[in-house]
């Protein structure tokens, strides 16, 4: 930037006015950026160090900002005197199982949804984005329903079906604008070459369109992590809790458990979000752009 | 390069068979659900029960003529507008600041991600932490700052308690609004702006003209997709207040989940879920108008 105006200097009269003004202009960006990651930040660093307090200093008021001594106390509590393992298990098997689900019966789906145009399938598409905008709050009252008929009350298989009511239209609906990006006429020419038409998806498309299957597998996976309403009205047992729902009983009873338990739960359920996120951190944020867009 | 012809019918029947485990999947979660909503809401189903006899519109007449169904609905409007309005406005102002180029991007573009991505459950732990009125960080500020005498009752109050949340909902989703924003951004070509420049358009001048016509239709699509999303948002306000106090903060899907979970009343559940449907797709219909409206303007 202060090369390229000191480059011309010589063309340019008033040089020390348009530079005093950029410098005012970047200072001011630099300001506003660190304001604004501070304000936006502040939440989350809050709950980090929080959770390293001992249990007497968060209690103190006025709070300490850094912890006087830092401490693994709530950490250790958390797994001597809660169910929280258990509740981490539970929310991977439900998580993964819903990724699982999703992405097995909706991958082949948005790939027949890309590739073919037959009867119905056009308006099923369109259906795909309209279910993923239902109230969640409106499916759940008949899925309890059945859940209760077929005797899967508080069981973590009736929480996976159940997820893939958002999870699967959301892997619809991605996955076949990723495969809508590889040429048909790349799997034509391996088809010519002596492949069968599931050949040609193996070891054509599938490699290409690896990316997206990822993060629409980051998406589920995120979606099923933090799935609450489900969880909230599908389970009744403690040996079943989900995080979300394990976590969500503990809230308002913080003379029962301390805040630092609370934090640092808090700080390990976001550790998954996280790996996660720095995984796929690109094609995240051009797919999210992509189904804000797209969402017609 | 067409494919050869004797395939098609091989083509249609791959076509369907692949896809038929997601329409079945999709008809049982939400097709079926649809219908057992309707026939619920016309139904008079007791405690304990899923079903009842049925009883024509009482469960609408019951939800149209009750002060809660009201009083819920004005208080979503609140919220929704509310956390729309503002994340529309912070997503707006975020995504034009991301998109200056200044060191540290790409961390600060990380940062301003985050709450999105952190799970709806710790959102509110921390939130509720830092309101708390005698150990929460917000209040120690506000008393030590001399702003306030007392600490503020920021959940306790019910004059307090939708602002509140609406804090923790704009926080959580305004960066789905930057990332939205922020990708049009990126995509309008540099030369207009160069040209302006020559032409001596001022900032301001080159943001009415250039800036706000491209990124208006897709502004217009993301209020549409967050304000169908809070519509229905549950989790966030039932964690941070149970709908309280006093049903200060008992919007429509906090409504349903009482009705039908707390009183179990199933039919009245179903009943309100249906109006609430019709009402978020009136307001849809509304944006949808809009957003021709604006892209015939422009």
């Amino acid at each position: 930037m202060s090369t390229a105006s000191f480059g011309l200097s010589g063309t340019r009269p008033n040089r020390d006015i348009g530079d005093v003004h950029q410098v005012f202009y970047r200072v001011m960006t630099y300001l506003l950026a660190i304001l604004a990651v501070t304000a936006v930040g502040f939440p989350i660093f809050w709950m980090v160090i929080c959770s390293f307090k001992p249990a007497a200093e968060l209690y103190v008021t006025p709070p300490t900002f850094l912890p006087h001594r830092w401490v693994l106390d709530n950490y250790v509590q958390l797994f001597e005197q809660t169910s929280f393992g258990t509740y981490f298990v539970n929310s991977l098997i439900v998580a993964f199982g819903t990724t699982f689900l999703s992405l097995a019966i909706g991958g082949f789906g948005a790939y027949s949804l890309s590739r073919f145009d037959f009867f119905g399938m056009r308006a099923f598409a369109n259906a795909t984005l309209v279910v993923y905008m239902l109230p969640e709050v409106l499916i759940v009252l008949p899925l309890y329903i059945y859940v209760i008929k077929m005797g899967l009350a508080d069981t973590l298989i009736a929480l996976i079906v159940a997820n893939t009511t958002f999870t699967l239209p959301l892997t619809l609906w991605f996955l076949r604008s990723y495969f809508n990006a590889v040429s048909p006429s790349l799997e034509e020419s391996a088809m010519i070459d002596g492949c069968t038409r599931l050949g040609a998806m193996r070891r054509v498309t599938l490699p290409l369109v690896l990316p997206g299957i990822v993060s629409v597998g980051v998406f589920s996976f995120n979606h099923a992590w933090n799935e609450f309403l489900f969880a909230l009205v599908f389970i009744s047992s403690e040996t079943h809790k989900t995080l979300p729902l394990g976590l969500a009983t503990w809230i308002g009873q913080d003379s029962l458990y301390s805040w630092g338990m609370l934090l640092a739960s808090a700080v390990l359920i976001t550790i998954p979000v996280v790996v996660f996120y720095l995984l796929v951190q690109n094609s995240l944020v051009s797919g999210l752009a992509d189904g804000a867009t797209k969402g017609e | 390069m067409r494919r050869p012809r004797q395939s098609l019918a091989g083509d249609r029947a791959a076509a369907y068979l692949t896809l038929s485990p997601s329409v079945f999947l999709m008809l049982l979660l939400t097709g079926v659900p649809m219908v057992t909503v309707i026939l619920t809401s016309l139904q008079k189903v007791g405690m304990g029960e899923t079903s009842g006899p049925f009883v024509g519109l009482l469960n609408f007449r019951w939800a149209l003529s009750n002060h809660a169904f009201y009083s819920s609905l004005g208080h979503t409007f609140v919220w929704v507008f509310g956390s729309v309005g503002l994340e529309m406005l912070l997503g707006l102002g975020f995504s034009l600041l991301l998109n200056k180029k200044f060191r540290f991007r790409g961390v600060a573009r990380a940062v301003i991600m985050a709450p999105y991505l952190i799970p709806s459950v710790v959102a509110v732990l921390v939130w509720r932490y830092m309101f708390h009125d005698l150990v929460g960080v917000i209040n120690a500020v506000l008393v030590g700052t001399g702003l306030v005498r007392t600490p503020v009752l920021w959940l306790d109050s019910a004059n307090n308690a939708m602002m509140s949340v609406i804090i923790v909902g704009v926080w959580k989703f305004f960066p789905f609004v930057v990332i939205a924003l922020l990708g049009i951004l990126q995509s309008i070509p540099r030369e207009q702006y160069e040209a302006a420049q020559i032409d001596g358009a001022s900032p301001f001048q080159q943001f009415w003209r250039i800036t706000l016509p491209h990124l208006l239709p897709v502004f217009l699509i993301t209020a549409l997709v967050r304000t169908i999303w809070n519509f229905q948002k549950f989790d966030i306000i039932y964690l941070m207040t149970g709908g309280g106090p006093l049903d200060a903060t008992t919007t429509l899907p906090v409504l349903i989940y009482f009705k039908g979970f707390t009183d179990f009343q199933f039919g009245r559940a179903a009943a309100v879920a249906i109006l609430a449907c019709i009402v978020l797709g009136l307001i849809a219909a509304i944006y949808l108008a809009l957003i021709k409206f604006a892209e015939k303007r422009l």
